[in-house]
């Protein structure tokens, strides 16, 4: 039985606010800058972050084909929140060096190699816990340690989205609250 | 009155009488978007819990809780900022007929996403990082539980990229 009420439950204004906000968020070249010119633009550290990401997934999709059922989707949010922050820098975003869905292809990764040769010096990225070397991503070698390590990346990744968002301006605050939240919600999938 | 759309159309109260942060704007209206979903929310877990079942009664009993300890708090960080808190309203209308235990989880997830939406709403309609902070908490907290809710309704995939979109 429907309750007859004389408002709905959070959909109507809710909604809406999310439309309007998102409308304000394409317009991303002729909202103000938020730093001086000098500086680089603080969304392409979190921009450089997403994509790690989505390369951290691809590379353990790749060594654990197992895992895909369980990984692409989340792989998948990140390629949005990268598309997403390349609509917000506008023409300041760089050219992006991975395919941003290409999770239909089973066994080819662009980053990741299939055999899962960890190979070169690898460089710990302090934000995401990803280890990466040049294009390729480190992946642990037991499936479940490569989940921890997705899981570990997420909660830095939902922290420094969270952190960014604090004093961010409005239009980026929204967008990176958003990444934040979706982040933490992927450690309760990978748990 | 208590206006379904968190648009910032509240009372209004530019007093500047914020006492954790000097600085900042915002605030109320920010704070009571988010109040005014929990209201809602909580009152829609009633429903959830009457159809849940008894297996999923503790996750639905600590989601309430959750809500329930969310909107005190902000009923008192409204207070705060100077505003006077947004009531419950008497009654709210279901998205769709909730009759069994499938029912109220979309119900519970739908829950989830409006309170996700009041709450990043939030995050943008106020500078004060105090404000900000706490939304984003409770946005964060919300889409954890709607992904929880996704999966135990089997729903696939149980994240998404924007939670609150």
């Amino acid at each position: 039985m429907v309750a007859v009420a004389r408002r709905s439950v959070l959909i109507g204004g809710a909604v809406g606010a999310g439309l309007l906000a998102a409308g304000c968020t394409a317009g991303g070249p002729s909202s103000p800058a938020p730093t001086t010119p000098a500086r680089p633009d603080p969304l392409l550290a979190e921009l450089a972050d997403e994509r790690r990401l989505v390369a951290g997934y691809d590379a353990t999709i790749a060594r654990h084909p197992a895992l895909r059922a369980r990984l692409t989707a989340v792989r998948d949010d990140h390629a949005a929140h990268a598309a997403a922050l390349v609509t917000a820098l506008g023409p300041a975003a760089p050219p992006s060096p991975t395919t941003p869905a290409a999770t239909d292809s089973p066994g080819v990764s662009p980053t990741g190699s299939p055999t899962g040769s960890p190979t070169g010096s690898l460089t710990a990225s302090p934000s995401t816990g990803i280890e990466s070397s040049g294009g390729g991503t480190r992946v642990p070698v037991t499936p479940a340690a490569a989940v921890a390590a997705l899981r570990a990346a997420e909660r830095a990744a939902a922290s420094a989205r969270g952190t960014a968002a604090l004093t961010a301006t409005p239009d980026r605050a929204r967008l990176l609250a958003g990444i934040s939240a979706s982040e933490a919600s992927h450690v309760a999938v990978l748990a | 009155m208590t206006a379904p759309a968190p648009t910032p159309t509240g009372p209004g109260t530019p007093t500047a009488t914020p006492s954790p942060t000097p600085s900042g704007t915002g605030q109320v209206p920010a704070l009571q978007a988010g109040l005014a979903a929990e209201h809602a929310v909580i009152w829609g877990y009633g429903v959830v819990g009457a159809h849940a079942g008894d297996a999923l009664l503790p996750q639905v009993r600590d989601a309430d809780d959750a809500h329930r300890t969310l909107r005190d708090d902000t009923v008192a960080l409204v207070a705060r900022y100077g505003g006077t808190p947004v009531a419950t309203e008497p009654e709210y209308a279901l998205p769709f007929p909730v009759t069994d235990r499938g029912s109220a989880l979309r119900l519970a997830v739908h829950l989830e996403e409006g309170a996700a939406a009041a709450w990043r709403y939030a995050v943008a309609a106020t500078d004060d990082v105090a404000v900000r902070r706490a939304a984003l908490v409770a946005l964060s907290d919300a889409a954890v539980r709607a992904t929880r809710w996704r999966l135990a309704l089997h729903t696939s995939p149980a994240t998404v990229p924007f939670p609150g979109d």
